[in-house]
């Protein structure tokens, strides 16, 4: 029987390693990724996936009038910054991170009910409906690039919500010794001494990765 | 189509071809970036740069690829989730006073935008120059919330071009 990381791919194969998943302790982690035990699925139920559930086509009909939030706004905005960056237009960069940062201070008032659970909770909503929703829709629509956002976006998340059960179950004690590392190319987070050589993810060099002090928010 | 040269300051480590190649003197500067104003699109320094530190950009984006409205919404609404998760990470990460747990939460905040940015990019916003950005920036001063950066904005649709 063959395992696989739902994060980054690596395949448990329990005749190579001779010893069975279930045997191995709740606090092992993919020695890949970090991943923790319960992200893993055993690899033969993954070729038939997505028959089942959340069937139905576009539940939203937006029709390009949706209303962006001040949070959505200011993604939007600084990912312009980021791209006039990526065109060496510096000035240009600049104002759109202001309006960013002015709307990223706006959005700050909603949500005043944050709790370790909400965000694990929304994490969840993400992996089990809304990333299978849009990956079937940009399917579909055959949208490659939605659909490598979708995936990665997905497998981002999903390490989030995974890190949040290990620190819920190991509190500081996960974090002593080791860095929080960031792939500033897709987001994925990496508890260790030293990032890892290729991002799990989206494979961008370690240099990608930066070291995240808290408190710079 | 007219292009013109760019030098990446990370990978560059002044090996100086450039400045021997460039039939202007537009590499030779005193802030290493290149003068775009002298820089003809040749393309000689990019092709001498042992570093790989130059590339050659069109001065003009192509319009982007169309977006599916169906698609766009799907991922506004993934966005607008990943936007709240970076918003209660953030605010989490404020209250605590465990140096480790503050650490992680920040990461999963900024991680969280990284994500959403990269939807929205998908959703139609991955050029600057592309007509719903100006779109977007005119609709938001035609009703500017309070403090809004307004002069910015009106910057950024004068500087930009439109090119689709
Ligand atoms: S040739 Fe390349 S490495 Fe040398 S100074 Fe020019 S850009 Fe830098
Ligand atoms: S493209 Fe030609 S003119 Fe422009 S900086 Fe390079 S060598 Fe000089």
């Amino acid at each position: 029987m063959k395992y696989v990381c739902t994060v980054c791919g690596h395949v448990y194969d329990e005749e190579a390693e001779k010893v069975p998943f279930s045997s191995l302790p709740p606090q092992w982690t993919c020695p890949r990724c970090g991943a923790e035990k319960a992200m893993f699925d055993p690899l033969e139920e993954k070729k038939e996936r997505g028959n089942d559930g959340s069937t139905d086509e576009s539940p939203e009909q937006g029709q390009g009038e949706t209303k962006l939030s001040a949070g959505v706004l200011a993604a939007v905005f600084s990912n312009l910054a980021r791209g006039c960056e990526k065109q060496y237009k510096a000035e240009e960069a600049e104002l759109f991170a202001k309006i960013a940062a002015f709307y990223t201070s706006l959005s700050d008032d909603d949500d005043t009910d944050a709790s370790p659970e909400s965000l694990a909770a929304l994490a969840q909503e993400d992996i089990s409906s809304t990333y299978p929703a849009a990956r079937k829709t940009a399917e579909n629509k055959m949208d490659r690039g939605a659909l490598r956002i979708c995936t990665w976006g997905e497998k981002v998340t999903r390490i989030a919500r995974s890190l949040l059960s290990q620190y819920r179950k190991g509190g500081e004690e996960l974090l002593r010794e080791s860095e929080v590392w960031l792939c500033t190319v897709c987001g994925f987070v990496y508890i260790g001494r030293k990032p890892p050589e290729l991002c799990p993810v989206c494979k961008v060099p370690s240099w990608k990765f930066t070291n995240v002090e808290g408190g710079e928010m | 189509m007219k292009k013109t040269a760019v030098r990446n300051l990370r990978l560059c480590t002044k090996d100086c071809l450039c400045l021997y190649v460039c039939p202007t003197g537009a590499t030779d500067t005193e802030n290493s970036i290149i003068d775009t104003d002298k820089c003809t699109g040749c393309g000689d320094c990019a092709a001498a740069c042992p570093s790989g530190a130059i590339s050659m950009v069109v001065t003009h984006y192509p319009p982007q690829q169309q977006k599916n409205d169906d698609v766009k919404s799907i991922l506004t609404s993934l966005a607008e989730n990943r936007c709240r998760s970076e918003r209660i990470a953030r605010q989490l990460a404020r209250k605590t006073d465990r140096p480790g747990e503050k650490k992680l939460l920040t990461a999963i905040a900024i991680s969280s935008r990284l994500v959403a940015e990269d939807i929205m990019r998908e959703a139609g916003f991955m050029l600057p120059q592309s007509r719903c950005t100006h779109e977007l920036l005119e609709k938001i001063l035609a009703d500017p919330p309070q403090g809004f950066p307004a002069e910015a904005a009106r910057k950024l649709l004068e500087m930009i071009e439109i090119n689709d």
